[in-house]
C-alpha cells in the first residue's frame, strides 16, 4: 500500500478500496518503523541504533491527522467530493506555519511557538483533502544545504545510507518522502532546497516559478527567492500536488495572477520536437579558493555527468531534440551573488525575532530591552541564522551597499537574462527547458561539510541560478552513483512552464520505468522487508 | 549687532483616514481602543505574514500630492528601514526612502501680516505608523493598535524664517487636509505630526550651517513656541562664539523647554532596501488624471475668489472657507438668494457659525439647509417678517426640520403689516400715553424709538417696523 | 592567511547592530566564516557590469497578467486578537510587557 503513487492511492480511496484512514495508519506504522525519535532541543548522544533511523520528524501531529482522514472518509460516505487529493499523507516542512501546532523552524527562538494562523499553502493542501500527518526536520530556519543546522536534533538522514546527509534544507521533506513515511511532501526552495535534497534522496522535488505558489504562513528567508513547492516520488504525484496549491493569494502581493492550468492533462502529450539544451557551465564543479578567492574548476562527479548524458538519450529516443554547448555564462556567479542577496533579506527578516512578542525570550536577568535583544538572540539562535545576519549587515550597509548589494541585484538581472535569451522564441536556442545535474556530488557524509560554510553553499550552484531568475525547476531521479547513492537530474524551464519540465520528467520517467536502478528501494526500507 | 536669518524645514506626518490600515485589513482609527485589540497576525509582525498595499491609501496619497502641486510619479517602490524598537513588530518600518509616491510641489503661505512665504515641497512618500508604548515602572507597555496605520510623510525645504510661520504652515496644512479628504488632522489625536529642523545663518547668506531637530511638536502652539525658542538658543549660542551641535531635541511644553534627546537611532544604519515583499506602484497616467482632476476648488484659491468675485472683506472670506462644508453652504445659500453676498456672509458669520459651534455640526449636517436660510432672508427682505424673527427662524427651522414659510404660517410670525391694524394700534398707544406724547411734541424726537417698542410689544414683535415707524411720526406730528 | 575583510572591531560594530551577545569563541568562529565568504564573492567585484543592467529586484518581471488588483479599503478584522498576545512572554492587561530601553545621558 506504501509503494502506491499519490495518484493511484487517491483512486483507490475514492473507490473506497482502500480507506483514507487504512492509508493513514499504515504510515503511522511505517513513521513508527524507521523514523526513529523526532527531533528535540538539547538532544544528547545519538545512539548507534537511532544512527539507522531517519528522524525526519520534529512534531507527529497523529491526533490531527486521524480527524482529517476521518473527514475524508466520511465525506466520500455522503457522497460529498474530498479534493483531488483525498486521503493522501503529507508532511510539512517545519517552516510553514500550521494553525494551533508547533511551528519551529527548526529553531530554539521559535522552539515553543504555535502559530495562530495556517500558511495558504497547507490551508490549500488540507481543502483538497491531504492528510497532514506533521512536521518534518529542516536546517534552521532553511539556512543550509544539509538539514544538519537544526536545533532538533538528530537532524533528518538519508534512507539510502543514514550515515550521509539528506542534503537541505527540506531534508525532512525528502527523506520522510524516500523512506515511505508519506506520500508527499510540503518543502520550501531558496537556493535550491527542495531540489538538491531531492537529489540526494532519490525523489521528485519540483521548485516552481517565483509566485506561483503562495508565500502567505511561510517563515520567510529570501523573500525574493523562496518558493514553496512539492516533493514527491513520481513527477505526477507532484504535479496533482502543484495543481492542489497553485494560484493567486489576496494575502500575498507577489503571488501571481495567472490562471493555474491543468497539469495532469500537460503530462499526457508526449515530448516529440521538444527542445532539450544542455550546458557545459553546468557540468564544471567551481569552488572559491579561500586564501585568493580565485575560481577552482573541478570536473561533477563522473556518475553524475554519466546520468546527465544518458537521459538525454532516453529524451532524443523519445523525439526530443537535444541541443549542446548552450552557453550559460553567468551560473559562475550564481553563489556569489546569492551570498549577498538571500542574507540582506533573511538579516531583515530575522529582526523580528527578539523576545518580545512571541517564541522563546531569554530567562537571563536583563537590565533592559537591549539586553533582552541580545541574550535573545544569542541564545535562541544557531551559528547559521547569525552569519545570515552579520554577512547581510555587512552587505547592506551604507558603505558597502554599493559595492555588494547593488552590484548583486545587477549581476542577478545577468543570470535571468541568460535563461531569457536561451528560452526566447525568437532566439537562436528557443529551448523549451535546459537539462542539468541538480547537484555536483552525490550525499555526503553527516559532519563532511558542515561548518565550512562556502563550501555548504556551493552545493547549490547548480539550482541557485533558478532562484535568481524565478524560473521554475525539477530534479528528479536518475540512478545511483557506485556506492549505491541517487542521483538526481534537473530540469529547467521558462516562466510558469512547469507543464513543460514535468512533461519531459514524466515522459523520462515512464521510458525508464522498469530500468533496473528503479526497482531498489532506500537501506532503511529494505532492512525492514529482510 | 549682527542679523541673523533662521532657515527651518519641516517634516510632517500625516495619518490616512482610509477605512483600513495600509498592509491589512484592520481598523485604521483605533482611537480609544482597548490595547493590542485592533491587531492581526500581519500587523503584528508574526513570522511568515506578508504586506498587501492598501488601494484608498495610495489614492490619498497622490490626492495629496497633487493638492501640494507636487509630481505625482508614476512609479515608486517600497523601502524597508531596518532597526529595533519595542513598537516595531516586524523590526523594520515599510516605507518609500528613494523612489517616493510624490516629487516636488510646493505650498504658498499666506501670513496674516500680508506676505507670502512660498514654501517648496521636497517629498511626500507612503509608510506605514508604528505602535505605542507606555513607560510604567521601569517597563515598557506596547500596544499595537496604531501599527500599520497609512501615514504620508511630507519633507519641505527649509523654506521657513520663523516658528510663526511654521505655525501657520500647519494651520493651512490642517485645514487642507481636511477639506480634501484624506486626513482629519486633529493634532490632539496624533493624525498630524511634526519634526522641525532648525538652523540660523547671516542675513543674506546663502550657506545651510548645522540644524538640530526638534522631534514631536505635536500642536500649533508648541511648534511655534519651540522653534521660536530654538532659534534663540541658536544666537544666543553663535554670539558666545559657540558651535550649534546637530542635536535632536524635545520639546517640553510644559515647561517651554527644550531638551536634547538621545535620538534611538543616532548612530543607525537603517539599511534601507526595497521591500521584497511588495511590488513596484504602478500609477497609470489616467489615474493619476483623473485623482489631479477630482481635486475641489483649493481653500486659499477659494478665499480669493470670495473676495474677487464677491467683493467679500479678505476677513469675511477666510472665515467662510474655514471648511469646505461651509464654504460651499455660502455659496448654495448665494445662489438661492440672488442677492447680495455680504448679506449671507453677515448671517453666517453672526448667527450661523454660532449654531454649529453650539450644535457641534458641521454645515453639511444642519437642517437648515443653504436653501432654508435663503428664504429666510428673503421673507425679510419681502417685509413679511422682521428681523428678530427671522433669527429666532433659524433655530426653529433646525429644531423641526420644517419650511421656514410654514412656520410663520403656522405660528403667525408674519409681520402686521397692515395698514389699518396697525393705525389701530398706533392710536391706541397714543391715547395712552399722553405724557410721552406731549414730550415727542414738544421736541423729543428720540421717543420715537420708545414709541416703536410699545408698537412691538404690542404686537408680540411682529409689526412691520418700517410702517409702524411712518405711521407713528404721522400721528405723533399730527397734533 | 585570509584576507581580513572584517576586522574584529567591524565585527564587534556589526554584532551590536545586529542585537545579539556573541561570546569570544563563536565571535572567532564567525568572523573567519564571514571572511572565508566574503573572499569567496570576491569575483562578484570583478565582474564587468554594462552601464544599462537594471537591478533585478526579483527574477520574473511581474508582468500585467501577473498582477492582482490593488486591495480594497474593506475592513476585515481579525477574530481573535487574543491569540496573537498569549504568544508574548510577558504581557499584562493586555499589554506586551518588555524591560524600558536604555536611558540616555542629557547634558
Amino acid at each position: 500500500m506504501l509503494e502506491l503513487s499519490a495518484f493511484e492511492t487517491i483512486e483507490k480511496i475514492r473507490s473506497r478500496e482502500l480507506t483514507a484512514k487504512e492509508v493513514l495508519e499504515a504510515h503511522l506504522a511505517q513513521i513508527k518503523k524507521v523514523d526513529g525519535v523526532p527531533g528535540k532541543l538539547d538532544f544528547g548522544e545519538l545512539s548507534e541504533t537511532e544512527a539507522t533511523k531517519v528522524h525526519a520528524f520534529i512534531t507527529l501531529t497523529e491526533d490531527l491527522a486521524y480527524q482529517q482522514a476521518e473527514e475524508v472518509d466520511r465525506q466520500l460516505d455522503n457522497g460529498i467530493d474530498p479534493g483531488i487529493l483525498a486521503g493522501v499523507p503529507i508532511t510539512v516542512k517545519d517552516i510553514f506555519c500550521v494553525k494551533d501546532t508547533l511551528t519551529t523552524a527548526g529553531s530554539r527562538i521559535l522552539s515553543n511557538f504555535k502559530a495562530p494562523y495556517t500558511a495558504t499553502s497547507v490551508n490549500r493542501l488540507q481543502k483538497a483533502g491531504g492528510v497532514i500527518l506533521g512536521k518534518v526536520n529542516l536546517d534552521e530556519f532553511t539556512y543550509g544545504s544539509s538539514s544538519e543546522s537544526s536545533a532538533f536534533q538528530p537532524c533528518p538522514r538519508n534512507p539510502w545510507d543514514t550515515s550521509r546527509v539528506t542534503g537541505g534544507s527540506s531534508g525532512g521533506s525528502t527523506a520522510s518522502v524516500a523512506a515511505y513515511e508519506s506520500m508527499l511532501s510540503l518543502g520550501t526552495d531558496t537556493g535550491g532546497s527542495i531540489r538538491q535534497p531531492a537529489a540526494f534522496c532519490g525523489v521528485v522535488g519540483l521548485k516552481p516559478t517565483y509566485g506561483r505558489v503562495s508565500r502567505y504562513g511561510l517563515i520567510a528567508f529570501g523573500s525574493s527567492l523562496d518558493c514553496p513547492g512539492p516533493v514527491a516520488r513520481s513527477v505526477k504525484d507532484a504535479a496533482l500536488m502543484l495543481q492542489a496549491m497553485a494560484g493567486a493569494d489576496p494575502r500575498d502581493s507577489t503571488a501571481s495572477n495567472r490562471p493555474v492550468p491543468d497539469y495532469l492533462s500537460a503530462l499526457q502529450k508526449d515530448i516529440r520536437g521538444m527542445r532539450i539544451g544542455l550546458s557545459p557551465d553546468y557540468f564544471r564543479n567551481s569552488m572559491p579558493d579561500l586564501e585568493t578567492g580565485e575560481i577552482i574548476y573541478e570536473p561533477i562527479q563522473k556518475e553524475i555527468k554519466q546520468a546527465v548524458y544518458d537521459a538525454a538519450q532516453v529524451l532524443a529516443s523519445l523525439g526530443a531534440e537535444i541541443i549542446e554547448d548552450v552557453p550559460m555564462p553567468n551560473t559562475i556567479h550564481g553563489v556569489s551573488v546569492y551570498f549577498v542577496i538571500s542574507r540582506v533579506e533573511a538579516a531583515s527578516n530575522l529582526h523580528r525575532f527578539d523576545g518580545v512578542k512571541y517564541g522563546y525570550r531569554t530567562a537571563e536577568k536583563v537590565r533592559d530591552l537591549h539586553e533582552l535583544y541580545r541574550h535573545t538572540r544569542v541564545e535562541g539562535l544557531g551559528h547559521q541564522p547569525k552569519l545570515r545576519i552579520l554577512m547581510g549587515m555587512y552587505v547592506s550597509a551604507a558603505q558597502y551597499s554599493a559595492q555588494y548589494y547593488q552590484r548583486a541585484l545587477k549581476v542577478r538581472r545577468m543570470i535571468r537574462d541568460d535563461f531569457e535569451a536561451i528560452f526566447d522564441k525568437k532566439g537562436s536556442y528557443h529551448l523549451d527547458a535546459l537539462l542539468t545535474p541538480t547537484t555536483p556530488s552525490t550525499a555526503f557524509e553527516l559532519g563532511a561539510v558542515y561548518g565550512n560554510t562556502v563550501m555548504m553553499q556551493c552545493a547549490d550552484q547548480f539550482t541557485v541560478p533558478a532562484n535568481h531568475a524565478g524560473i521554475p525547476g525539477i530534479s528528479i531521479p536518475a540512478g545511483f552513483d557506485q556506492t549505491g547513492l541517487p542521483i538526481g537530474i534537473q530540469l529547467l524551464g521558462p516562466d510558469y512552464r512547469e507543464d513543460l519540465i514535468m512533461r519531459i520528467g514524466h515522459a523520462y520517467e515512464q521510458a525508464t520505468q522498469t530500468a533496473e536502478w528503479r526497482q531498489t528501494k532506500p537501506r532503511v526500507v529494505r532492512e525492514l522487508e529482510e | 549687532m549682527t542679523d541673523y536669518e533662521a532657515v527651518i524645514g519641516l517634516e510632517t506626518h500625516i495619518q490616512l483616514n482610509t477605512k483600513t490600515k495600509i498592509f491589512c485589513s484592520c481598523k485604521a482609527d483605533s482611537w480609544g481602543d482597548e490595547p493590542n485589540t485592533n491587531i492581526c497576525p500581519v500587523c503584528s509582525g508574526l513570522p511568515g505574514v506578508l504586506p498587501v498595499l492598501n488601494m484608498e491609501a495610495a489614492h490619498k496619497g497622490a490626492l495629496l500630492a497633487a493638492a501640494m502641486h507636487a509630481k505625482v510619479q508614476p512609479l515608486s517602490y517600497f523601502d524597508r528601514k531596518n532597526y529595533f524598537y519595542p513598537d516595531l513588530p516586524k523590526g523594520y518600518q515599510i516605507t518609500q526612502y528613494d523612489q517616493p509616491i510624490g516629487v516636488g510641489g510646493y505650498f504658498d503661505l499666506p501670513m496674516p501680516e500680508g506676505y507670502t512665504r512660498h514654501i517648496r515641497i521636497h517629498k511626500l512618500h507612503l509608510e506605514e505608523d508604528a505602535g505605542k508604548t507606555k513607560i510604567i515602572n521601569d517597563e515598557r507597555y506596547v500596544d499595537f493598535n496604531r501599527c500599520g496605520v497609512p501615514l504620508v510623510e511630507m519633507v519641505t525645504e527649509p523654506d521657513f524664517r520663523s516658528g510663526e510661520e511654521a505655525a501657520q504652515y500647519l494651520v493651512r496644512l490642517r485645514q487642507l487636509l481636511r477639506w480634501i479628504g484624506v486626513s482629519e488632522a486633529d493634532m490632539e489625536k496624533g493624525h498630524l505630526r511634526c519634526d522641525a529642523n532648525v538652523s540660523i545663518r547671516l542675513k543674506g547668506s546663502e550657506v545651510l550651517n548645522t540644524k538640530t531637530e526638534i522631534k514631536n511638536v505635536n500642536s500649533i502652539d508648541a511648534v511655534r513656541n519651540a522653534i521660536t525658542n530654538e532659534i534663540d538658543r541658536q544666537i544666543k549660542q553663535v554670539e558666545a562664539g559657540q558651535k550649534i551641535e546637530s542635536w535632536t531635541l524635545d520639546w517640553d511644553a510644559d515647561t517651554g523647554t527644550l531638551e536634547k534627546m538621545r535620538s534611538k537611532e543616532t548612530e543607525a544604519d537603517y539599511r534601507y532596501f526595497r521591500e521584497p515583499d511588495l511590488l513596484p506602484l504602478v500609477l497609470k497616467p489616467e489615474w493619476i488624471e483623473q485623482v489631479k482632476s477630482s481635486l475641489p476648488e483649493l481653500p486659499l484659491a477659494r478665499r480669493q475668489r470670495f473676495v474677487d468675485q464677491f467683493a467679500l472683506s479678505l476677513y469675511d472670506a477666510e472665515i467662510l472657507t474655514t471648511d469646505k462644508a461651509l464654504s460651499d453652504y455660502f455659496e448654495v445659500t448665494l445662489m438661492h438668494y440672488q442677492g447680495e453676498a455680504k448679506v449671507i456672509s453677515n448671517w453666517m458669520i453672526n448667527d450661523l457659525m454660532r449654531m454649529l459651534n453650539d450644535l457641534g455640526l458641521s454645515a453639511n449636517e444642519l437642517k437648515l439647509t443653504p436653501e432654508r436660510l435663503a428664504a429666510i432672508i428673503k421673507l425679510i427682505d419681502a417685509g413679511q417678517i422682521n428681523t428678530s424673527t427671522g433669527k429666532s427662524l433659524l433655530k426653529k427651522v433646525q429644531e423641526t426640520d420644517q419650511e421656514p414659510g410654514e412656520i410663520v404660517r403656522k405660528e403667525g410670525l408674519g409681520l402686521v403689516g397692515n395698514e389699518e391694524a396697525l393705525r389701530a394700534i398706533v392710536e391706541s398707544i397714543i391715547a395712552q400715553n399722553t405724557t410721552e406724547v406731549a414730550s415727542f411734541r414738544e421736541g423729543k424726537e428720540g421717543l420715537i424709538g420708545w414709541f416703536l417698542g410699545q408698537v412691538m410689544r404690542q404686537t408680540g414683535g411682529k409689526a412691520d417696523p418700517k410702517l409702524a415707524r411712518q405711521i407713528l411720526l404721522e400721528l405723533l406730528k399730527q397734533g | 592567511m585570509p584576507v581580513e575583510h572584517i576586522s574584529p572591531q567591524l565585527f564587534e560594530k556589526l554584532v551590536d547592530l545586529a542585537a545579539i551577545a556573541l561570546d569570544p569563541s563563536e565571535s572567532e568562529y564567525l568572523r573567519s566564516e564571514l571572511n572565508n565568504q566574503l573572499t569567496a564573492i570576491k569575483e562578484l567585484m570583478a565582474i564587468e557590469l554594462d552601464e544599462s543592467l537594471i537591478p533585478a529586484l526579483h527574477g520574473v518581471p511581474f508582468e500585467s497578467a501577473d498582477r492582482q488588483a490593488m486591495r480594497e479599503d474593506a475592513l476585515l478584522p481579525y477574530a481573535t486578537p487574543e491569540d496573537i498576545i498569549s504568544q508574548a512572554p510577558q504581557s499584562e492587561d493586555n499589554y506586551i510587557v518588555v524591560p524600558d530601553i536604555p536611558h540616555s545621558e542629557l547634558d
